[in-house]
């Protein structure tokens, strides 16, 4: 036992040793326990990971620029012909890009402003704070598919009925038929699900805010609006940045919203990339190296975004 | 002080106009699912006659509710349980090696969770058919442990940092081995990230509707969200039923929200601030 302890402590000042790390001293058969031990730890998850992730991924980047059919045991390289034609060729695709990118542009500044609005307006009540919070998050507990049923129904018999009986005329639309008025109705869907996320964060990021900040900003005067204007919003940068890039990247990969309301119809005008991708991959030719390469353009938006967000914010930080 | 009195009035009411928007289309299902058809064409907003249960017995008969809450609580279960137990330990021990080869496979952890999951549905359910893993509930749930364990791997790894390394050494003098004294030792200390992301998880496998949709083909294997949209998409106009089915589907979260409602929150704040 005495001998073991001892053991233990010299080879724990020997791991700490930076030669040792550097591996200039050391026995090999440490080295090679050390190794032995890293892949044991890590193999159950890198496994799984490498066979559904890794190689799917490389394999989608691979076959995007082949002509594969998915079926063929030969396929040929044709460069960048998939992507060429993806972007030059396909209108559906095209009007699809351009339905997520209004998509998006629309989710991202109503979200956060819902959310924001709401947040305030729910830190300032004292009894009634966690009420509201809980009835403004349950939407998000409710899966966005089954949500969108939910509101198929409000879409097209709740709202139409009540226009009929009262004097809201407005609300009888083609909510779900005019490709114009289900943008809007998808927009809504979405906003009604995803807005209590966005909350939560927004909320837990105002209660950071320092209580004597606001209190001293109120004895200088500061009109309730430029306290939250000049204090709170500098506090809670870290949460807008947060949401903001959360609901960038969600808004991009949109698809059960459109798949349950609108199924990207009327034809296709509802459509969005990844329901596109969805219907080349698995509904009709079997274009396999042609769908990848529309998945591989998703990824590299995506990756953008990502590139921009870690810029932003390590920027941030140097400021902090 | 009227002044702040008349404007804290008006959040108040704007605060619950917005809650009434919010809680609108649930309450109309939740209704209408009580009322027969001709009920719903005369009024939807009217209370029902009496309480038409029939369509719940009708619409739990259709989506096969035991068998698909079987289903989902499996796939959840253990795909939850592996991204746990494989993500800690590969966290752990990426957190606690230097070198080379340790940074190069965290690095290939991390970069993968900028990969939209539509990107690679493709060649994954190829994956799948090869395996020969596609249809099957277990084979579902494997998926998921590759497709989520990234993020936790990431997690566990920063809160790992955290904990003195001091421990698992006297650990190891007392005569542990390295398993033994991770999961004696070091484990229980994670419990806290360890809540974030089994509810972070739980909420994704649960409510997750396509990654299912392309590898579940037997009616038998669907789960939950899967039963319904299939349910949604034949009886297209039988509002009653298909709202019932809604409602039945809705409510194991629901369940779970209200019980779990502080550690739902706090995970989501967690996740979204280290992520």
């Amino acid at each position: 036992m005495e001998e073991r302890g001892r053991r233990f402590l010299s080879s724990i000042l020997l791991y700490s040793s930076a030669d040792f790390r550097r591996g200039e001293i050391g026995v090999p058969l440490k080295r090679y326990k050390k190794y032995v031990s890293l892949l044991m730890f890590t193999a159950p998850a890198f496994l799984l990971y490498a066979v559904f992730l890794l190689i799917p991924t490389l394999g989608g980047m691979f076959y995007s620029f082949t002509d594969w059919n998915g079926l063929n045991k030969s396929y040929h390289f044709v460069g960048f012909a998939n992507f060429a034609e993806a972007l030059g060729e396909d209108s559906d695709f095209v009007h699809s890009l351009w339905f997520t990118l209004k998509y998006v542009v629309f989710m991202v500044v109503l979200q956060n402003a819902i959310a924001l609005l709401l947040a305030v307006l729910i830190e300032t009540r004292t009894r009634s704070k966690g009420f509201f919070r809980t009835v403004f998050f349950m939407p998000n507990m409710i899966s966005i598919i089954i949500s969108s049923f939910m509101w198929t129904f409000v879409f097209t018999q709740v709202l139409p009925q009540i226009a009929e009986k009262t004097a809201l005329a407005f609300l009888d639309q083609s909510w779900i038929g005019n490709p114009s008025v289900s943008f809007y109705s998808i927009l809504i869907v979405s906003l009604w699900n995803g807005v209590g996320y966005m909350l939560i964060i927004y909320l837990a990021a105002l209660q950071g805010v320092p209580q004597h900040l606001k209190e001293a900003a109120v004895i200088d005067g500061a009109s309730p609006f430029q306290r939250f204007l000049h204090v709170t919003v500098p506090m809670i940068t870290h949460a807008i940045t947060i949401c903001f890039f959360l609901t960038l990247n969600g808004a991009f990969k949109v698809f059960e919203v459109v798949y349950g309301l609108t199924g990207g119809g009327p034809g296709r005008s509802t459509q969005v990339i990844t329901l596109n991708i969805y219907e080349e991959a698995f509904s009709n030719n079997f274009r396999y190296g042609y769908a990848s390469a529309k998945s591989v353009i998703l990824f590299v938006m995506i990756l953008i975004i990502t590139f921009i967000q870690i810029s932003v914010m390590k920027k941030r930080e140097v400021e902090a | 002080m009227t002044i702040r009195k008349t404007t804290s009035f008006f959040v108040l009411l704007f605060l619950l106009a917005a809650a009434i928007i919010a809680v609108f289309p649930i309450y109309m299902a939740v209704l209408n699912s009580f009322k027969t058809q001709e009920e719903m064409f005369r009024s939807v907003l009217a209370l029902p006659s009496r309480l038409h249960w029939e369509n719940y017995s009708q619409a739990f008969h259709k989506i096969h509710m035991l068998n698909s809450t079987v289903n989902t609580v499996t796939i959840s279960a253990i795909g939850i349980g592996g991204i746990l137990f494989t993500a800690s330990l590969a966290g752990y021990k990426l957190s606690r090696t230097g070198g080379k080869l340790s940074n190069a496979i965290f690095f290939l952890f991390v970069a993968s969770m900028l990969v939209p999951f539509h990107s690679i549905m493709i060649p994954l359910s190829r994956m799948a058919k090869n395996l020969s893993v596609q249809g099957s509930t277990y084979g579902l749930a494997l998926i998921y442990i590759g497709l989520g364990v990234n993020m936790a791997i990431f997690l566990y790894h920063g809160f790992v940092k955290s904990i003195p390394r001091e421990l698992e050494e006297s650990a190891q003098m007392d005569g542990c081995n390295e398993f033994q004294s991770f999961f004696r030792i070091i484990f229980p200390l994670l419990l806290p990230i360890t809540v974030t992301i089994a509810i972070l998880d739980f909420l994704w496998i649960w409510n997750d509707f396509l990654l299912p949709l392309l590898m579940l083909t037997d009616v038998d294997r669907y789960t939950l969200i899967l039963s319904t949209n299939m349910l949604f998409g034949e009886y297209n106009k039988e509002w009653s039923l298909i709202l019932a089915a809604l409602v039945l589907t809705a409510i194991p979260v629901v369940v779970i929200y209200a019980f779990f409602q502080k550690f739902i929150m706090e995970g989501i704040t967690e996740g979204a601030v280290k992520g």
